[in-house]
């Protein structure tokens, strides 16, 4: 054995650990939810059990909410970053192409706003919502959700239309396209990663959302963190099969999401790093 | 069918001024080449007949129809970029055929026809399956162009189709688009800075300099009667050689003549300048009528196997290309005559005539 291959293995090694310590919990998670409530307290813990569906379908038989909560939570996040998404796009077309006069100063507010800590502004949008009585309403949950979601999207958008060289649109006009076409037929399909990634990365925030879902949505919005919030403490202590099934649940949708569009959220990820002219 | 009217456009960016009062008409059927040197705005002209910059004052027509503030798609125009951009997915005639197909009036059978006609007049028959990442940068704009024949428009627009194409390449990119337009009885307008593919190509060149025409000719009156020392100097490889004049009342002296020029006497005042071609200096190793002696400085051999020589008469260095070399090696003496019918005059940049 070469001392090239060596190296080869101890950083395998390396990542492996790495990945292990971090999956542990997330592991220790899913393999809970299939424990009895014993099993999964008991001292030492026990690698080897006889895994159990019981904790699902209690989850579906007792606590009647969790069908309206796991609609809700797909409900809101899916409508909320497709509005977020469509907006952002003609918005970052519009930034990319039109550059109107302080287009800088107003990429800089946009993304300041991303800065801003949640509970910073839960107070005056409690009070706006529920002066207008949109409280535990889904439409106004959902536009809440998209306007927090559409800065990011437009700075993430507009990094990858800067990529798109003006040239196809000068293209596309000349040769007796409209500007209709030029933007959904030449420029869009050319953005198809950078969508996908502003849809993951909105995805992923508002379905982890629960300050205001708890705060401004109710009884008719509930999502899965409100629940799990909730049903914490709901057995006269840590309900831990309560957490551990529906935890595992709840991570299901992200991860299929991520692991279909995996490549383009790289290519998300290293947007501005990495731009290829045509 | 349509001519091409630019009713005194100008066009500023910021403090620059691109293009400067321009008022010149381009004939339907005609291929007028815009020639120039780089930031001389024949691009900027080009953009905005195309549509996609507007005049700061001045009126755009086609024919009759005001087209100044018409978005691109509504002037029914075909455009060639310096980048050919194409649908990578798509084939060849498959992207030929993309904007035929938002043309609601053609039949299904016409589209066809018109994609095939395109093939064959560009001989890529073969390619029309291909697919646009399989073909090089010369064959990709040569989809371009037969894209932008293809909807028949009244008037096509070339944007340096050549720059990003290799040599060979090139020539037989030039090659095709002579073949087009001679086929096509549409209004061609070609951008180009290289003055070969101007002469190959264009019915009438239009010499551009600092956002004005200096000259719009047929390319054969451009280069023998260029209007300007610059035309003289632009076109030609290598340019006309000038050499300074003084003028003694009806008189012209230069070093280049034996004996003086006779001008009119109300040439007035200014700096007199001589024009000739290198082509249509005569050198010789004997000394003959009218005929000023030089000494060779330098040799090349250029395009075409001409021999290339620059000779200093006096103060002054004269380019000489003839078809064989010069008679002496470098630092030898030879002898110039220069025809008088060859000689052009210039008063402060301008042409006069004797």
């Amino acid at each position: 054995m070469n001392a090239e291959s060596l190296k080869r293995k101890g950083y395998y090694a390396v990542l492996w650990l790495t990945s292990l310590l971090f999956f542990a919990p997330v592991a220790w998670i899913v393999m809970s939810s299939f424990k009895t409530r014993n099993d999964i307290l008991a001292v030492p813990p026990k690698l080897i059990f006889s895994p159990t569906f019981d904790n699902y379908l209690d989850l579906l038989d007792r606590n009647t909410s969790f069908v309206l909560q796991f609609a809700n939570s797909v409900v809101l996040s899916l409508s909320a970053v497709v509005i977020a998404v469509v907006v952002s796009f003609l918005a970052a077309f519009c930034f990319s192409r039109f550059k109107p006069k302080g287009t800088n100063f107003l990429m800089f507010i946009l993304l300041s706003i991303r800065m801003l800590p949640a509970p910073a502004v839960i107070l005056p949008v409690y009070l706006m919502y529920a002066n207008f009585g949109w409280k535990d309403s889904h439409i106004a949950l959902i536009l809440f959700y998209a306007m927090f979601s559409i800065p990011f999207s437009v700075w993430i958008l507009k990094g990858f239309l800067d990529g798109v060289s003006v040239r196809f649109d000068e293209t596309g006009l000349v040769n007796g396209g409209s500007w209709l076409h030029v933007i959904f037929r030449v420029v869009l399909p050319q953005l198809k990663p950078g969508l996908i990634a502003a849809f993951i990365f909105n995805m992923i925030f508002v379905w982890n959302e629960f300050l205001f879902n708890f705060i401004v949505g109710g009884v008719s919005t509930q999502n899965i963190p409100y629940a799990l919030a909730v049903g914490t403490y709901s057995d006269g202590g840590l309900n831990w099969t309560f957490i551990a099934t529906l935890t595992t649940i709840y991570i299901i949708p992200p991860i299929v999401f991520i692991y279909l569009f995996q490549k383009y959220l790289l290519a998300g990820m290293t947007f501005g790093t990495v731009r290829g002219e045509v | 069918m349509a001519d091409i009217i630019i009713d005194h456009v100008t066009k500023r960016f910021g403090t620059f001024t691109a293009v400067d009062d321009l008022d010149i008409r381009f004939s339907d059927g005609d291929v007028t080449c815009l020639l120039g040197p780089s930031g001389c705005g024949k691009t900027t002209l080009m953009r905005m007949i195309a549509g996609l910059e507007t005049p700061s004052s001045g009126r755009i027509l086609f024919g009759e129809r005001d087209v100044t503030q018409l978005p691109p798609r509504k002037r029914n125009i075909g455009m060639v970029f310096q980048y050919p951009v194409m649908y990578p997915t798509l084939s060849v005639a498959e992207n030929i055929a993309q904007p035929l197909k938002h043309d609601r009036s053609l039949s299904r059978g016409e589209r066809e026809r018109r994609v095939e006609e395109v093939l064959d007049l560009l001989d890529m028959r073969k390619q029309a399956r291909a697919f646009i990442d399989d073909l090089d940068a010369g064959s990709r704009q040569k989809v371009a162009v037969g894209r932008s024949v293809a909807r028949q428009t009244d008037i096509v627009l070339f944007d340096e189709p050549t720059t990003n194409v290799e040599v060979n390449a090139k020539l037989q990119l030039i090659r095709t688009f002579k073949a087009v337009t001679q086929r096509l009885k549409q209004t061609i307008v070609y951008v180009t800075h290289d003055q070969t593919e101007a002469m190959t190509l264009a019915d009438r060149i239009a010499l551009m300099k600092d956002g004005s025409i200096v000259q719009y000719d047929a390319p054969r009156r451009l280069y023998n009667d260029p209007s300007t020392e610059f035309g003289g100097w632009f076109l030609g490889n290598p340019g006309m050689n000038f050499i300074a004049a003084e003028r003694r009342g009806n008189q012209l002296h230069a070093t280049i003549l034996d004996s003086p020029l006779d001008v009119a006497s109300d040439l007035g005042g200014g700096e007199i300048v001589l024009g000739i071609r290198p082509e249509n200096v005569l050198m010789h190793s004997e000394p003959g009528p009218g005929s000023v002696e030089g000494r060779v400085t330098e040799q090349t051999i250029g395009i075409a196997g001409r021999n290339l020589a620059r000779i200093a008469v006096g103060s002054a260095v004269i380019k000489v290309k003839a078809d064989g070399p010069a008679p002496v090696a470098a630092d030898g003496t030879v002898q110039l005559s220069f025809p008088r019918d060859r000689i052009l005059v210039f008063r402060n940049g301008a042409r006069v005539t004797l």
